[in-house]
């Protein structure tokens, strides 16, 4: 495990863009879960680890999202390159199936359309899109219809993989504070030598390790039982709130101890603190999941028992 | 990573067939399992030597992290079937901030018979040799259920581990025994009226005599000493040493009967009894009650600080009023579903980083910023939950056992962020860690 964190490290430190790309398909790790066999436990620390260095790839989307739905759609897609999805819901007219997915995480030149209507899923290739929304209207035919099911775990393995890529970017934002309230000296002190200052660092640090305590249960339920899994559902329904959580206090507080300058384009704390904020609103926002989190807590027999791990029967 | 990372790792079953005794162990770590066959375990008389039955099967990373796996599940079933029980025969009420408050020793003692006390405690000693995990099963699904477990609560928790890691081989046989039935009841001394969060402050004095020590000074906030049959004493044993602050203290099992030993209530806010003054005048004390080494009491005290700061009672004191609230309410809209959701997941969230943090210390790790870490966050979301409830009331109907929880829960806690360290010292000791 640690030597894949290394990997990842290495090579990020060695490449950015689309230079970085190509290492990570030529290292195998472009698609770990859907070309290598790996499991979300490997795909956890890429994750995390590419977050952690700011690095702009798509892993998530082209492994875990569209990769893994084409594949469930029986779609073959390129073996390497950028892939992504488009979620959106469907209606159905004359056997026409048409809507507009916002949000489509990086568009790129091959896009899986996860096209959702109450009963069923449809599952296409579609053309590139730039920037807004894409729309589309095809006949029903063109797409591949699955289990309605595969939509909610396609939903869930991107707030998975958002909170393993935010526990990364806060890891990173919290590592940038630690140094720059070591290095910038004010009233004759290091700003570490201020209480006030060491409150506000264990504070965040609080919140960083209970996001990955949260996360880590995600992880672990993905990795045994699969993504499909109630208790997956559950984990990651908690993880997503637990996550999402952290992300306000701790990156608040890191821009304060990094004074103005952490504001600045020309200071790399936003490429911590901006995306981890981008990506708790995708896949659910964390009040989504924790309205599901409570409903089953009130549905339980016993509250507790939703605490202690995951209530459905086994 | 911003602390030292914990093993992560897929784990393996073990389980003796013979001797029922199961344990986890990282599949990675061969030599430890390795380590493992042929080695007496805990509480077990005979040295397990039927290597041929033992057998590894893959338990799931996720039953471990809920402390739910084959065994503690059992475990689990086993004290709630034991809870509900018991108070449907006896007729205790749930209660918040129960392991302060409800000192019930009838209860101590069915607990104990019925095996749920001294669960570390080796066999030898009348325990059931288990581990640590498991008492943190029981210890969580009392404290759920608001169970009354004051009395055998210090004996239990604090003073069996330290008689274990520093006691005499005397001392252990004569004491963990009782602390196993749940009928030894034992107070700690070691907060002065000048001394709270700069402990090593502690004037409190035991000079040499002949065949033992005379103590003299003054100690507060001592929970229970006015019911308990001790008092673990933290005093000087040499004079203050500017240099070295925490050198030159030593740990002594005082018992309340002996003379010299004056006793005073310090009463909480709405009149409720559990802390005492405890004034100690020439008291002499055998050097067979003598903790562990002269000298060693400041390490001796907070060696084992890491379980109880991480520990459920850090997360769950509030438990029983979050659990009831939740359960009084009907038909709620969205918003209040989630106001429940938030509440919840920084519960389960807590739970899962203390689960953590036990295990680490559990494999022999160091976990100290980490445990600080849970005792801040958790203690923060008990006190954050009181008025969270609050809010809940307006949507149920049936309020009276609501409110009366409610109440006793707004006199305690303020304590949740005091006691055991305030959580302005715990977020030093967090820094500290950062490597700042």
């Amino acid at each position: 495990m640690n030597e894949l964190a290394q990997l990842v490290d290495d090579l990020c430190s060695r490449s950015t863009g689309n230079e970085l790309w190509r290492n990570l398909e030529d290292t195998g790790l472009a698609r770990l879960t859907s070309g290598q066999g790996a499991g979300p436990t490997e795909a956890a620390i890429v994750l995390s680890g590419l977050a952690r260095h700011a690095a702009a790839v798509p892993i998530a989307e082209t492994d875990l999202l569209a990769a893994w739905l084409a594949d469930e759609a029986g779609l073959p897609v390129p073996s390497t390159g950028q892939l992504t999805v488009a979620i959106a819901d469907a209606t159905e007219v004359d056997g026409r199936l048409s809507g507009s997915a916002r949000d489509v995480p990086w568009p790129s030149s091959t896009v899986v359309l996860a096209a959702r209507r109450a009963d069923a899923l449809h599952v296409g290739l579609v053309d590139a899109v730039s920037d807004g929304p894409l729309t589309f209207d095809v006949a029903v035919g063109e797409l591949r219809t699955v289990d309605v099911a595969l939509a909610d775990e396609l939903t869930r393995r991107g707030a998975w993989a958002r909170c393993n890529q935010i526990v990364g970017a806060l890891d990173a934002a919290c590592e940038m504070t630690i140094a720059h309230t070591a290095e910038r000296v004010q009233f004759g002190r290091q700003l570490n030598k201020f209480q006030a200052v060491q409150h506000s660092l264990a504070a965040m640090a609080g919140e960083i390790e209970r996001a990955r305590a949260a996360t880590a249960l995600a992880v672990a339920a993905a990795t045994d039982y699969g993504f499909g899994h109630p208790a997956t559902d559950y984990a990651v329904t908690v993880a997503k709130v637990a996550v999402g959580r952290a992300v306000d206090p701790v990156t608040t507080i890191a821009h304060q101890l990094h004074g103005a300058i952490g504001v600045t384009a020309e200071h790399r704390l936003w490429r911590a603190t901006m995306p981890a904020r981008g990506w708790v609103d995708e896949f659910g926002t964390t009040a989504s999941y924790a309205r599901r989190l409570g409903r089953m807590a009130l549905a339980a027999d016993d509250p507790w028992d939703v605490v202690v791990s995951y209530p459905a029967p086994r | 990573m911003i602390f030292q990372d914990p093993f992560v790792g897929r784990r393996a079953h073990h389980q003796c067939a013979n001797c029922f005794d199961e344990r986890l162990v990282p599949v990675l770590d061969r030599s430890r399992l390795v380590s493992m066959v042929g080695r007496p375990l805990d509480g077990h008389d005979n040295s397990c030597s039927d290597v041929g039955l033992l057998v590894s099967w893959p338990v799931t990373e996720f039953d471990a992290l809920c402390a739910n796996d084959a065994e503690l599940g059992q475990l689990r079933t086993s004290i709630r079937e034991f809870l509900t029980a018991d108070r449907d025969k006896f007729g205790w009420q749930p209660a918040v901030d129960c392991w302060l408050a409800k000192w019930d020793p009838d209860f101590s003692a069915r607990l104990a018979e019925a095996g749920f006390v001294g669960l570390t405690i080796p066999a030898e000693y009348g325990g059931r040799g288990l581990g640590y995990l498991h008492r943190y099963v029981v210890t969580e699904e009392l404290l759920a259920n608001g169970a009354p477990v004051a009395a055998h609560w210090i004996a239990d928790r604090q003073v069996a581990p330290a008689l274990l890691a520093y006691g005499s081989e005397e001392q252990r046989r004569r004491l963990l025994p009782r602390i196993a039935t749940g009928q030894l009841y034992s107070a700690i001394g070691m907060s002065e009226h000048a001394a709270g969060s700069d402990l090593a402050a502690a004037q409190a004095r035991a000079t040499r005599t002949d065949g033992g020590w005379v103590l003299n000074g003054t100690k507060v906030w001592t929970s229970g000493a006015h019911v308990a049959h001790q008092i673990v004493v933290l005093a000087r044993t040499s004079p203050l040493d500017p240099e070295h602050r925490h050198a030159g203290f030593s740990q002594f099992i005082v018992q309340t009967s002996a003379p010299g030993i004056t006793i005073s209530p310090i009463l909480l806010m709405n009149g409720e009894h559990h802390f005492n003054e405890v004034l100690f005048e020439d008291v002499f004390i055998p050097d067979e009650d003598v903790l562990g080494q002269i000298g060693d009491g400041w390490h001796q005290v907070t060696a084992e600080l890491g379980f109880e700061r991480s520990g459920p009672e850090r997360i769950l004191s509030t438990a029983i009023l979050i659990f009831s609230a939740i359960r009084a309410l009907g038909d709620v809209d969205d918003g209040v579903a989630a106001d429940v959701g938030d509440l919840v997941a920084r519960m389960i969230s807590l739970r899962q980083l203390s689960i953590s943090v036990a295990r680490t210390l559990t494999d022999g790790r160091d976990a100290a910023s980490r445990a600080a870490l849970v005792k801040d966050l958790g203690t923060r979301f008990e006190q954050d939950s009181v008025e969270l409830v609050a809010d809940l009331l307006d949507y149920v109907e049936e309020q009276g056992p609501l409110r009366a929880l409610l109440a006793t829960a707004r006199v305690h806690s303020p304590l949740f962020t005091l006691r055991g360290g305030t959580n302005e010292v715990l977020r030093g000791v967090v820094a500290k860690g950062m490597r700042i």
